[in-house]
């Protein structure tokens, strides 16, 4: 297992590298300057060549990249241009926010998902089922900019319990997360229950049903397991998205978190700071895939046996 | 509660250069000198000052202020403060403002004299900077105490930040405490905000759509009064088309101002004829574009620029316009598009994201834009953005417009201190600026403040600060 975990780790080095190098090239390539947006318009020639240089702007591109890459060595992600604070300060004050409402949305949306699209696999044509599969369509095709005014709506002017926007106790976390959340359910739900329709289907239920094996114990021990590895892959891809920063919903909740501060450090062209952010969602995403196979390991002994 | 649109960047004086940074730095900190409603420079930290010689003024303290912290404001405070700033090495946007003042002292703690290159007239514009305690004026991070009518309690990055009332300041001391702003980006959530009266101000008011129905709310004021913002479709001249005169008046009287403000502003706002709104102590009443469509096909068949089809879909020629990606933005390409294809110009609109636009606009490559100048100070803006020698990096002469009448007149502008004469020679820049239109004026927008009726004593400014809030309480 942690051979695995270390071989993984030494994979995703060249894939950082990669995206940060991408991130690096495409912010460079993009019109803009910092340095005119933070001094402004009005500033002396002198201004902004002494502040280029002090920021290292002036140098060459490849003495630029091999020096953010000697930082990032170090652990040291720069000095944010805009908010004039060091980068990591700046990430680490809103991805708390970020990953409370992540996390929020994940647990949501799974712990409804699976029992969700379970039940409309083993009643399969029923009325649950066509009701289920409806909601998740829904569920998967309404976009966020649309659900979450209208969930204020509906919950917090027209029945007052619960606040507009913002982030403050659990209550706060409701409406975000449910917006969030509902999108990678309905994704959930259609692919569990597409996956427990064919697991139902394997000869191995056969025999266990052959066996007197309780209907129950079929469908949550024997196929649920074995329905769960392609939904594991699509659910560690989503929560991955969802740490990214789910720009849109934290927009809309006023919720203060990386999605938000992406976009403020783009319109600023800020670089070290979207560099910051780029390489904190890859790292993010990283985590999660390796958690992800840690899951396939549990779930499907073949797996550790391989190892 | 406050609610804003976005977060400040800074509440660092010396540093923020956005609007709200510079809305919730002037809660906290105080400067020498404040605007009026007319932009005239009125008293803060400074009861009084003089021009003892053209190049020297000398401003008298008040002693009632304090810093938050409770120590008193001194001279020593204001030359520390503006000496930082001056200091290259602290690198402050605010820096280049200041680059006419040559020396600064303190000869009492009263008493601030500041010697200037040469006579330059606009410098009391620059005696808004916000003074930080000597000892702390020249450190590199975040400096939020200041002498202001709040003092910074807490910041939650992205989500709110926490003020209270400053024990030293001379008047009053506000009623809202604690008074907390938050960032809602939404313009619909801000709205809702307000509706359910979770938030009780917003200076960032919706589209017009929105604005109508929060007005409809019994427990809303929807507040308008003129504001010092100043809209413009910007040229650029070195487009042999938009350098013909002709075209660009054609282009001015192609545009129904009155239907373009309902239409994108709700008609929040008033035609303008110039950078300075008229209640701006400069202000000469002078000619204004008029909505003339018949005149407009005529000036541009003069200017060689006929319809190849008349009535038909052929344009007479067809211009680039860039704008930013913003609802409102798009609504007002729109509107001009439709009015320029009456009489014959076609409209490219390409919106883009705020930093490439910018990045675009300073660099000249551009056709049209729609731009505004917020909160329009000293009239020394006409040779920023018109003297021939301001193009950027150097000034806000984008359109490369180049006059040796309008050079001549705003050089003389800078250099001449009495009000008087200053204002004289404004009015004619006016005139010529509304002859030449380097800039098509669209209008000057109102400033609309959305609040509940349960916040009472809130006056809104024409330039959008929040000062208002001092005086203000909750019923």
């Amino acid at each position: 297992m942690l051979r695995r975990v270390l071989r993984q780790l030494v994979l995703v080095l060249p894939t950082l590298l990669g995206v940060v190098t991408l991130v690096f090239a495409f912010l460079h390539l993009v019109p803009g300057d910092p340095v005119e947006i933070m001094l402004g318009e009005s500033a002396a020639p002198a201004d902004v060549a002494a502040l280029r240089h002090d920021l290292g702007l002036d140098r060459p591109l490849p003495a630029q990249y091999a020096r953010f890459l000697m930082r990032i060595a170090h652990g040291d992600l720069g000095r944010s241009i805009a908010f004039r604070a060091p980068v990591a300060t700046v990430i680490g004050d809103r991805y708390p926010a970020t990953l409370e409402l992540a996390g929020a949305a994940f647990l949501l949306a799974l712990s409804l998902a699976v029992p969700l699209g379970v039940l409309a696999a083993a009643r399969a044509g029923s009325m649950l089922d066509r009701l289920t599969r409806i909601a998740s369509l829904a569920g998967a095709c309404l976009p966020s900019f649309w659900l979450g005014p209208l969930l204020i709506l509906g919950f917090s002017i027209g029945l007052g319990w619960l606040p507009v926007s913002g982030r403050g106790g659990p209550l706060h976390l409701i409406l975000p997360a449910v917006t969030l959340a509902l999108g990678m359910m309905g994704v959930l739900v259609r692919l569990v229950r597409a996956s427990m329709l064919e697991a139902l289907g394997e000869d191995y239920i056969r025999t266990a049903r052959a066996k007197g094996t309780p209907g129950w114990r079929v469908v949550a021990v024997h196929a649920l397991r074995n329905a769960l590895m392609p939904v594991t892959t699509v659910a560690g891809l989503q929560a991955g998205a969802l740490l990214a920063g789910a720009i849109l919903t934290e927009t809309i909740f006023a919720w203060p978190g990386l999605g938000r501060l992406v976009v403020e450090a783009i319109s600023a062209r800020d670089y070290p700071l979207v560099q910051g952010c780029v390489l904190t969602i890859g790292v993010s995403y990283v985590t999660v895939n390796l958690v992800t196979d840690l899951v396939y390991q549990a779930i499907d002994p073949r797996l550790r046996d391989a190892d | 509660m406050v609610a804003l649109a976005s977060e400040p960047q800074s509440l660092d004086p010396r540093f923020g250069t956005d609007a709200n940074s510079a809305r919730l730095a002037d809660l906290l900190h105080a400067g020498l000198t404040r605007p009026d409603a007319a932009a005239q420079r009125v008293p803060e930290l400074a009861a009084s000052w003089e021009f003892v010689d053209p190049t020297t003024v000398v401003f008298h303290l008040r002693s009632q202020f304090h810093f938050a912290d409770g120590r008193p404001v001194t001279a020593l405070d204001v030359q520390a403060t503006y000496e930082a700033v001056l200091d290259p090495a602290l690198a402050s946007p605010k820096r280049m403002a200041l680059t006419m003042i040559s020396h600064i002292e303190a000869p009492d703690p009263a008493t601030v004299v500041m010697k200037l290159r040469a006579p330059f007239a606009p410098f009391l514009d620059a005696t808004g900077l916000g003074i930080l305690p000597a000892d702390r004026a020249r450190e590199a991070g975040e400096v939020t105490l200041g002498a202001g009518p709040f003092r910074l309690l807490s910041v939650t990055p992205g989500d709110r930040l926490v003020l209270a009332p400053n024990p030293g300041y001379p008047e009053a001391p506000s009623r809202l405490d604690p008074l907390i702003v938050r960032i809602v980006p939404d313009e619909v959530v801000r709205s809702l905000e307000l509706h359910r009266g979770t938030v009780q101000l917003t200076e960032d008011p919706p589209q017009p759509e929105m604005l109508e129905w929060l007005g409809a709310q019994p427990h809303l004021t929807v507040k308008r009064m003129p504001g010092t913002s100043f809209d413009y479709l910007a040229l650029n001249l070195r487009d042999p088309r938009l350098a013909d005169r002709r075209v660009r008046e054609a282009i001015a009287a192609s545009l129904d101002r009155e239907s373009i403000l309902r239409f994108v502003l709700g008609g929040a706002g008033r035609p303008a004829s110039g950078l300075l709104a008229p209640e701006h102590w400069a202000f000469a009443a002078g000619r204004s574009p008029r909505h003339d469509p018949e005149r407009a096909r005529r000036l541009l068949d003069r200017a060689g620029y006929r319809d190849p089809d008349g009535p038909g879909p052929l344009p007479r020629f067809r211009l680039l316009y860039k704008t930013s990606n913003q609802p409102g933005a798009r609504r007002l390409a729109e509107a001009i598009q439709a009015q320029l294809a009456a009489v014959g110009i076609a409209l490219d609109v390409r919106t883009y994201e705020w930093g490439t636009l910018y990045a675009d606009v300073r660099t000249g490559n551009f056709q049209v834009c729609a731009l505004a100048w917020v909160g329009v100070g000293d009239p020394d803006l006409y040779y920023l953005a018109f003297d021939s020698t301001m193009r950027p990096p150097a000034g806000y002469n984008r359109g490369g417009y180049s006059n040796p009448v309008m050079d001549r007149l705003t050089r003389r502008g800078r250099q001449v201190l009495d009000p008087a004469r200053r204002r004289t020679i404004y009015a004619r820049v006016q005139r010529r600026a509304a002859h030449d239109l380097p800039v098509v004026p669209l209008w000057w927008e109102d400033r609309l403040v959305v609040h509940t009726r349960h916040l009472l004593g809130f006056e809104p400014a024409p330039d959008g600060n929040l000062r208002g809030l001092a005086a203000a309480w909750v019923e």
